[in-house]
């Protein structure tokens, strides 16, 4: 498939606003939080990779952004070698920061949520084991929230 | 018999690096395994908040201790796509030169440190001897010999000192005598081969299911490599080939790891010797980098691990607003407990030394 052709086929998803092209292999999208989980069931065919999971904090907003690639040249991009990535933007309201894991869709997805979850305190709901993976249990807060206030242990000490 | 969990690390010679494998065994045999990290968290995307854009690739480089170069240059592109700087040509090669010789050293002291894992200490000390020549290499342009600084945002930061294609000529071709060395030394020893055949096992579709990239995923037979498919720099301009393993013996398993890494350093010696030949005269940096940025930009490219990639969100301020940073081993660990399964536990070593660890770019 061409990625032309994608995007058109993209269009129709549910969910879906915004479709653009930011390099000439990379499309990116908005997504809504309710529509998550079907929309990547349907694209798991096409991008077999889950390459990142990124949470911003947009104070007041949340923001996730996943990346995927396509590894077996399913989609292509005319005349090159290009592997073409897809890079989903999703928006959560700071009251309930949660949405759907996929890591039972990509594996590969466990880690990058676990440490969404360590890091900014996002929860994914359905995450097979969602622990805390960089900082040591019992650590209070989420660090790389923009409203941490990370003087707390000067205080303590 | 009854299963039990065993803790290997963080102080084990198999961890190359703070971390912990629990393993669960029922007898000699694997059933589980549970890795953990966070031993040499320094909050590094933290830290880059608070620093402005250029200071921050003293941090990249202390990413991962083998392979500043990469990580750092995987950085700077991702900021100069922010940015839209154009890198000079010149720049572009020196880039690439300095790339591929941070690759040599790297599978080079990935190779001297899988050696001792497999009770092969003498494989350490050639390997690490070779490694040697490529540290003095680019120590030449840099001025050090494992954290260089030398990418910098729009360039780097100086010329190829005078005479350095010629000591790199005169390395490179030491280097290929010593490829044949290894050759007789480890590819057609027994042990090694009992220890590393059929050994650590995996698909290419569980792999790219799992997150595993670069070499590891290259071992299973996949030609995906970020060099062409995501090309970047003048690598589309180089003539050499991406290396995989056929199907066949040696296939997906710890040994052909092994061998990809091997290819991949002589590809690497092809790439460097065409630079040479292609490279034109010019400036090494950009006239005019901005110190502020807008937006978000991200670029991946081939690190000696796998898919190194860099998010980077910019304010309009002087420094990145958000920055995250894709590991390639940070997924390849914590896919573990689907490779270990099945295997001994005296094979650990050999598995988890195949994918070649690095817990500092791991933990960030």
């Amino acid at each position: 498939m061409n990625i032309d052709e994608f995007m058109q086929e993209l269009s129709a998803s549910k969910g879906v606003s915004n479709i653009s092209k930011i390099r000439e292999n990379v499309v990116k999208l908005d997504l809504s939080r309710e529509d998550s989980q079907d929309f990547f069931i349907g694209i798991k065919s096409d991008f077999e990779h889950c390459s990142l999971i990124s949470a911003i904090d947009n104070q007041p907003d949340f923001e996730l952004v996943y990346h995927f690639s396509c590894i077996d040249n399913s989609i292509v991009v005319e005349d090159s070698d290009f592997a073409v990535m897809l890079e989903v933007h999703v928006y959560l309201k700071r009251e309930s920061p949660s949405i759907d894991s996929i890591s039972n869709i990509w594996f590969g997805a466990n880690w990058h949520e676990r440490e969404a979850f360590d890091l900014m305190g996002i929860y994914f709901i359905g995450h097979p084991d969602l622990r805390r993976v960089l900082l040591p249990e019992g650590f209070a807060g989420h660090p790389l929230r923009k409203d941490y206030v990370y003087e707390i242990h000067e205080e303590e000490w | 018999m009854a299963e039990m969990w065993i803790s290997m690390g963080p102080q084990h010679p198999m961890t190359h690096g703070l971390w912990t494998l629990k393993v669960k065994v029922d007898g000699e045999t694997i059933v589980d395994a549970d890795p953990e990290l966070g031993y040499l968290h320094r909050s590094v995307e933290k830290m880059g908040e608070r620093r402005k854009y250029f200071m921050n690739t003293t941090l990249t480089d202390r990413l991962c201790y083998a392979s500043a170069t990469t990580w750092t240059h995987c950085y700077t592109h991702s900021v100069e796509e922010l940015m839209n700087v154009e890198v000079p040509v010149r720049a572009q090669y020196i880039r690439t030169i300095m790339l591929e010789l941070q690759r040599l050293a790297s599978h080079l002291m990935w190779a001297g440190a899988y050696m001792p894992d497999l009770g092969h200490i003498t494989g350490a000390l050639y390997f690490w001897r070779d490694r040697e020549l490529f540290l003095n290499l680019l120590e030449l342009p840099s001025g050090s010999r494992l954290l260089y600084n030398y990418v910098r945002i729009g360039g780097v930061k100086r010329d190829l000192p005078v005479g350095f294609e010629g000591k790199t000529e005169r390395i490179l071709k030491l280097f290929e005598q010593r490829l044949d060395e290894y050759a007789d030394l480890f590819e057609n020893s027994k042990i090694f081969r009992m220890r590393t055949d059929d050994v650590g096992k995996f698909t290419a579709d569980q792999a790219k299911n799992l997150g595993i990239t670069g070499p590891n995923l290259r071992g299973c037979g996949t030609k995906f490599d970020l060099r062409k498919h995501d090309t970047y720099e003048i690598y589309e301009e180089i003539d050499w080939d991406i290396s995989t393993r056929e199907a066949g013996p040696g296939y997906s398993d710890c040994f052909s790891r092994y061998m990809v890494r091997i290819d991949e350093m002589k590809e690497s010696v092809r790439i460097i010797r065409d630079c040479f030949k292609k490279m034109p005269a010019g400036p090494t940096m950009a006239s005019d980098v901005p110190v502020r940025a807008q937006g978000e930009a991200f670029r991946r490219t081939e690190d000696s691990r796998g898919e190194a990639m860099m998010y980077v969100v910019g304010d309009g301020s002087d420094r990145p607003y958000r920055w995250k940073i894709k590991s390639p081993m940070f997924t390849t660990i914590s896919a573990c407990p689907h490779y270990l399964k099945g295997y001994k536990l005296a094979d650990v070593p050999a598995i988890m030394g195949s994918i070649d660890i690095c817990i500092g770019e791991t933990d960030k």
